[in-house]
C-alpha cells in the first residue's frame, strides 16, 4: 500500500506523523541554545565565559516562563492585526490549520522566542548587569518578540495579510534580535579597553575558538529543525521539506565559501572566526525564503550574506559599537537582507524572476518596520533600565571578570 | 648550584629535553611563555581589526644543576634549541642558595641530582 493510502485510511496518522515531525524539530531548535552558549562563550574572554552561558540560561528559563505566561497569547491569540492578548496556551483553534496540539506548537514557538533573545545576549557580553538583563529578557519574550510574531505569523497579522513571506523568521527572529542587540550595545557602550584613546579599535580575541566553532556546528545542526520545522507538519509537505532542507544547506555552505574567499583576499589569511559567522549569515539569509527560492538562488543569497557579514563586522566596529560575537552583523544585517532577498529571488513573485516589485515592497515594509520597532523599543527600554537600576557592571567587576565577581567561579580553575 | 632559565621555541622542546636527558640532566620544569624579543613583532588580524604588539609563543625551561654540570646543560640547550636565527630565544643563569629534596629533606647538590 502507498503511504498516502495508509494515511487516508487512518486519519489519526496525520496527527501522529505531524506531531512527531514538529516535536523533533522543536527539540532541534531548543538545542540551538547550546550552540549560542558555546559560540558566545568561545568569543569572550575566559574571565566571562560562565557569565555568558548564564545569560543564555536566563534566556531559556526566564524567557521561557514569560513566553508561556503571556508571550504566546500576544503572538497567537485572536489578533486585530497588530495585537492580541491571552494568558497561557489557548485551547482554541489558532486558525493556522495545525495538525499538532497548541501545546506542541507553543513549544516550537518557544524555541524561536528564546533564539531571538539569545541573539541579543551575545552583543551584550562581558559588561551587562545580570538583573537588568533578566528584566529585559522577560519584557522581550513576554511582549516585544510576540508582537512581531503576531504581525508576521498570526493568521490575522497585518504583515501576514499583506503576503509578507518570512518562512522561518529572518525578520521576525533574526532582524528582531539583531536590531535589538544593536540598540542595546549602543546604550551599553563598549567594553573597557575595546577602543584606544585615539579612537582606534583594540582586538579582544575570544579565548576559545574551537568552542565557538562547536557552537556554530550546533546552531547549524539546529537550523535543520528551525527552517524545515516551520512547515509545522510533515504530511503533504514532502517536497517543501526537501526544498527547505536543501536551500538551508546550500546557503550556509555558500556563506562559508564567500567568507573564506573574502577574508583571504582582504587580510592575506583565511579568518576562520569570520567563516563561522559567514556560515551562520548564510543560514540567517535563507531563513525567510527557504520555501520559495530555487537552489541556485539559495547559493547566491548565502554567498552575498557571507560577504555582508564581513563588511558589517568591520563597519560596526568602526562605529564604536562593541559587539563581541558579531550578533548584529550576522543576525541583524542578514535578517534584513534575507527578508529582502525573498522579494528579489522568489521563484514566483521575485523581482529578478519577472514577478514585479510588489513582493519586494511588502518585504521591505515588513522588515524595516520590524527592525525599527525592535531598535527603538529596545533603545528606550535599556535607557529606562539604565536610569533606574543601571545596566553596566562596575569597573572593578568588569576588570576582575563577571565570573569571579558575580558567580565566584572560574571557568578553568587551575591548581588541580 | 646554578639555575638555568632558557626561553626557547616551542618546536624545540622535545629536542632540548632529549639533549638534557642525554647530558645527564633529566630534571626540568617547563612553562608556556609569551613575550617579545628583538625580532620584528608581527601584526595579527582578528575579525577584521589589526592588532600590533602581539606576543610570540615560547616555552621556558627551568633547571637547577651543580656548578660542574652548568656547561653541559647550556651546551645541550644551545645545540638542540638554536637554529642560529633571531627569535631562537635566550638563556639566563642565576646563582642558587640551596635546594631541598622534599621527600627526604636532603640538601645541596645531592638534592638536585
Amino acid at each position: 500500500m502507498e503511504l498516502s493510502e495508509i494515511v487516508s485510511a487512518q486519519p489519526n496518522l496525520n496527527y501522529a506523523i505531524d506531531t512527531v515531525w514538529v516535536a523533533i524539530c522543536a527539540a532541534l531548535i531548543f538545542f540551538m541554545e547550546g550552540g549560542f552558549a558555546l559560540l558566545e562563550a568561545g568569543f569572550v574572554r575566559s574571565k566571562n565565559a560562565m557569565s555568558i552561558i548564564a545569560k543564555v540560561i536566563i534566556d531559556i528559563i526566564f524567557g521561557g516562563m514569560a513566553f508561556f505566561a503571556i508571550g504566546f497569547g500576544i503572538a497567537y491569540g485572536a489578533s486585530n492585526g497588530w495585537f492580541a492578548f491571552d494568558f497561557g496556551i489557548s485551547e482554541n483553534d489558532l486558525g493556522l490549520g495545525l495538525n499538532v496540539s497548541n501545546k506542541l506548537f507553543w513549544f516550537i514557538q518557544l524555541g524561536f522566542a528564546i533564539a531571538a533573545i539569545s541573539i541579543v545576549s551575545g552583543a551584550l557580553a562581558e559588561r551587562m548587569k545580570l538583573v537588568s538583563y533578566t528584566i529585559y529578557v522577560v519584557i522581550f519574550c513576554a511582549i516585544l518578540y510576540p508582537l512581531v510574531a503576531n504581525w508576521v505569523w498570526n493568521p490575522n497579522g497585518w504583515l501576514a495579510a499583506r503576503g509578507f513571506n518570512d518562512f522561518a523568521g529572518s525578520a521576525a527572529v533574526h532582524a528582531m534580535g539583531g536590531f535589538s542587540a544593536l540598540a542595546a550595545a549602543i546604550v551599553l557602550g563598549p567594553r573597557l579597553g575595546k577602543y584606544k584613546k585615539d579612537g582606534s579599535a583594540n582586538t579582544i580575541p575570544g579565548h576559545n575558538l574551537p568552542l565557538s566553532a562547536i557552537g556554530a556546528f550546533i546552531l547549524w545542526f539546529g537550523w535543520f529543525g528551525f527552517n524545515p520545522g516551520s512547515t509545522l507538519g510533515a504530511v503533504g509537505n514532502w517536497e517543501l521539506i526537501g526544498t527547505v532542507v536543501t536551500n538551508t544547506f546550500l546557503a550556509s555552505a555558500a556563506g562559508g565559501i564567500s567568507t573564506m574567499i573574502y577574508t583571504y583576499y582582504s587580510y592575506g589569511k583565511i579568518d576562520i572566526t569570520m567563516v563561522i559567522n559567514g556560515i551562520l549569515a548564510g543560514l540567517v539569509g535563507i531563513t525567510a525564503g527557504c520555501n520559495v527560492v530555487e537552489a541556485h538562488s539559495a547559493i547566491i543569497i548565502g554567498a552575498i550574506a557571507g560577504i555582508l557579514v564581513d563588511i558589517s563586522v568591520i563597519y560596526i566596529d568602526k562605529l564604536k559599537i562593541d559587539d563581541p560575537v558579531g550578533a548584529v552583523a550576522v543576525h541583524g544585517v542578514n535578517g534584513l537582507f534575507g527578508t529582502l532577498a525573498v522579494g528579489l529571488f522568489a521563484a514566483e513573485g521575485g523581482l529578478l524572476f519577472g514577478g514585479g516589485s510588489s513582493l519586494l515592497i511588502t518585504q521591505l515594509i515588513g522588515v524595516v518596520t520590524i527592525a525599527t520597532f525592535s531598535f527603538v523599543v529596545t533603545f528606550i527600554l535599556i535607557k529606562i533600565i539604565d536610569k533606574t537600576i543601571g545596566i553596566r557592571i562596575s569597573r572593578e567587576e568588569e576588570i576582575a571578570g563577571i565570573d569571579a565577581a558575580s558567580f565566584g567561579v572560574e571557568s578553568y580553575s587551575s591548581h588541580e | 648550584m646554578k639555575k638555568i632559565e632558557a626561553i626557547i621555541r616551542p618546536s624545540k622542546l622535545k629536542a632540548v629535553q632529549q639533549g638534557l636527558k642525554d647530558a645527564g640532566i633529566p630534571c626540568i620544569t617547563v612553562l608556556p611563555a609569551s613575550g617579545s624579543g628583538l625580532q620584528k613583532s608581527f601584526t595579527k588580524i582578528y575579525r577584521g581589526t589589526e592588532q600590533s604588539l602581539t606576543l610570540q609563543q615560547r616555552t621556558m625551561i627551568i633547571c637547577v644543576v651543580s656548578d660542574g654540570n652548568l656547561n653541559k646543560c647550556v651546551d645541550a640547550i644551545l645545540d638542540n634549541g638554536s637554529d642560529g636565527e633571531v627569535g631562537d630565544g635566550k638563556i639566563f643563569i642565576y646563582n642558587v642558595e640551596d635546594a631541598i629534596r622534599m621527600s627526604s629533606g636532603v640538601r645541596g647538590n645531592e638534592a638536585i641530582h
